[in-house]
């Protein structure tokens, strides 16, 4: 149980950061930590199932706007409609993933496209509940439940942020470790096969798809009350061809590394962003690396070079 | 000209030793702690070029203050850091500014849906952030928080002063286009209801993303709907496209092209299709004022060419920021606040009061016609009308007009 012992040691090294870390590097790891929630989600689908989605902001754009909507026109507790979000998002997923697991390949990729980039157009349209384009602006952190206030502050939201990012490794870890995940990886390798076993596949794939969107929903409603403001750009289909880069840059299929190209993606943008206009041809630039000389992303480029042992 | 010759000379030399100055000053030169000011701008995106004028605005100003020794005894030092027009970015990197760098001042946001997700969390950063450019009157209005100015032009009173040319035009049927977002929505409201209250008909509007690129369905839509006139609410990349497709499509010989913003980089990109537009303007550097001419010279000593619109405009609010500034005798947030609430001060477009009560600051307004002239390379703005300050600017914490 190595693995699970490094999860300790990084949770621990996480709860710890508030403490040593100066303001606004604790507002750029806890965007990262969304981000990587998000992308980790998004593993699901494309490393553990083979299911390669353009449109997983779709997710994230309904958890942010639903938990904006909800902060903005009513008194909920912030964690109430944290799940809510989620719970949308996962709800819409079940038909997402009905239709879109139709197809196969790359005909399933453009589907999801397609369904993300209506959610964008809805968003652009629905004037009374989206804001169109200028977005919700001013989303509060509503207090509660039982008057509780912590979640209202930096250092309270950040480990409400962590405990969710946790909390979602911890239940997607053994999720791929079950028998569920086994027909996952079934499907991944060969879903013909996969079937003539007797499973139903579509339902399982369903089902990653139902998951992996209530998890990227639960990232975008996290992301709603830190940034204050939620918008159609998190609908967009770039930020969707974003995380598929978070994911494939940290390592597809082992949950860790999408959330280190997560936080590896946002700070290479800010930091690049600070020194040149041109920023998005270095990570251009660096993309294709990657994907040219180091495949298998970061995480397994660093546990590589880790003692057998400690991999176990 | 002899005499604009002569005015300038001073100031070539003044901003020559400034130019010169300024980069060989190490900073450790100044032994105090220099005043930050975040500047959280578009340099990328549909509106980059409308970014990259403001930045060059709030430099030549800061060039000019560090050259005179600074404010305050403190010399000015700009942040500068690129949203790409996205209001979450800007606000991510408006709060590294505040966090990280320990500003307290904010300027030169592009966008306005970028403010509009900036301002509620002013108070939170004891930030003050004066506008440079943004139009959306909600600014004002409905979204105002204490910490918000807007020594600028708003989007009402841009179409505010157009309307007011159009009361006495023969012209009866309106038609809009606007950028659809805050701005080109919050403009178009305004000018429906100043055509009613001018017994005009305004027919409909249509609005396109930002960073359309393809207006041909948009232009066919003003020409099926039988309009005199079309009120236009675009700016970047996107206005310099429109007018370059209505020259082709020939939308000019049918409607009379109307627009809310004309700056000399739209011009330039597209040449003669802007003949003949009558627009507002929130800064026209043909503006005959002393106070007017002394910028320009400078500002041609410097880039060798003409200040622009949102070059003038963030110029202006950069003037107020800076009276603010000293006036306070400091950069505190609420000292910062109470000295430019009233503030009045005289700048390149004449008098400019900040007013108390919604922090707009009360200016007078520009109607300009492109016209081609003598000499010049490219048809340039020429003013045709000035509204007074009082018929300008709309009711406290209102974006629409009573008379």
């Amino acid at each position: 149980m190595g693995n699970w012992r490094l999860f300790f040691l990084a949770a621990i090294v996480l709860a710890a950061a508030p403490l040593g870390l100066p303001l606004f590097a604790m507002t750029l790891l806890t965007e990262a930590l969304i981000l990587g929630l998000l992308a980790m989600s998004l593993d699901l689908m494309v490393g553990y199932t083979r299911m390669i989605s353009f449109g997983h902001a779709a997710a994230y754009g309904l958890g942010a706007y639903t938990c904006g909507f909800l902060a903005l026109h009513t008194a909920m507790p912030l964690p109430f409609s944290l799940l809510a979000a989620a719970l949308l998002a996962g709800v819409v997923a079940i038909g997402v993933g009905w239709v879109c697991t139709m197809a196969t390949g790359i005909s399933f990729s453009m589907l999801t496209l397609a369904f993300a980039q209506l959610l964008y157009a809805l968003a652009f349209k629905w004037t009374s509940v989206t804001g169109a384009s200028d977005g919700l602006a001013g989303i509060p952190r509503r207090a509660g439940p039982f008057g509780m206030t912590v979640l209202e502050t930096r250092n309270g939201y950040y480990y409400l942020v962590l405990a969710s990012m946790l909390g979602g490794f911890a239940l997607c870890r053994s999720l791929v470790n079950s028998p569920f995940g086994a027909v996952l990886r079934g499907i991944r390798e060969n879903e013909a096969k996969t079937l003539s076993l007797g499973y139903n596949t579509r339902l399982y794939k369903i089902s990653v798809v139902t998951i992996s969107f209530a998890l990227g929903g639960l990232a975008g409603a996290l992301y709603a009350p830190f940034a204050g403001f939620a918008n159609t750009d998190l609908l967009f289909w770039l930020f969707s061809g974003q995380v598929l880069i978070m994911v494939i840059v940290g390592g597809q299929g082992t949950l860790v590394g999408p959330i280190l190209g997560a936080a590896f993606f946002m700070l290479v943008e800010h930091v690049l962003s600070a020194y040149t206009d041109a920023w998005a041809l270095f990570f251009g630039l660096i993309f294709i690396g990657f994907v040219m000389f180091a495949l298998e992303g970061i995480w397994r480029i660093l546990t590589s070079r880790l003692p057998a042992r400690s991999r176990a | 000209m002899a005499k604009r010759f002569d005015a300038s000379r001073r100031t070539i030399v003044k901003s020559a030793a400034a130019a010169a100055l300024v980069p060989a000053m190490p900073r450790p030169a100044f032994s105090v702690e220099p005043i930050r000011i975040g500047m959280p701008a578009a340099l990328t995106g549909p509106v980059a070029g409308v970014g990259a004028q403001m930045r060059r605005a709030c430099e030549f100003w800061a060039k000019q203050v560090n050259a005179k020794g600074g404010l305050l005894g403190r010399p000015v030092e700009l942040i500068i850091s690129d949203t790409e027009g996205n209001p979450a970015i800007a606000v991510r990197k408006a709060q590294e500014m505040v966090e990280r760098d320990g500003v307290r001042i904010l300027t030169c946001i592009v966008v306005s849906n970028e403010a509009l997700a900036t301002v509620p969390r002013l108070a939170e950063w004891d930030t003050i952030f004066v506008s440079g450019d943004n139009g959306d009157g909600r600014l004002t209005g409905e979204s105002l928080v204490p910490n918000f100015f807007r020594p600028n032009v708003s989007g009402p009173m841009g179409t505010r002063a157009v309307s007011l040319y159009l009361r006495d035009s023969p012209m009866k049927n309106f038609y809009g286009l606007g950028m659809d977002y805050a701005w080109g929505h919050n403009s178009m409201e305004v000018f429906e209801a100043e055509c009613k209250r001018a017994d005009k008909k305004f027919t409909g509007a249509v609005f396109s993303p930002m960073g359309t690129k393809d207006f041909s369905t948009y232009i066919t839509r003003i020409r099926q709907s039988g309009a005199d006139g079309v009120y236009l609410v675009l700016s970047g990349d996107d206005n310099a496209a429109f007018l370059s497709q209505a020259k082709q499509y020939r939308l000019g010989d049918k409607v009379q092209l109307l627009t809310e913003l004309v700056d000399q980089m739209t011009i330039n990109a597209t040449g003669d299709a802007t003949v003949g537009l009558i627009g507002g303007s929130r800064y026209p550097y043909t503006y005959d004022i002393p106070a007017n001419k002394a910028f320009v010279a400078a500002w041609q000593a410097v880039y060798h060419t003409l200040p622009d619109m949102f070059e003038g405009d963030q110029y202006q609010s950069c003037i107020v920021l800076q009276a603010g500034i000293e006036k306070a005798g400091s950069t505190e947030a609420a000292k910062l606040r109470a000295a430019l609430e009233g503030l009045e001060v005289d700048s390149i477009k004449g008098r400019v009061i900040m007013r108390a009560c919604d922090h707009q600051g009360e200016q007078q307004g520009f109607v300009t016609k492109i016209v081609k002239r003598e000499g010049m390379e490219h048809p340039v703005p020429e003013v045709i009308a000035t509204y007074p300050a009082n018929r300008i600017t709309p009711p406290c914490n209102k974006m629409v007009y009573d008379d």
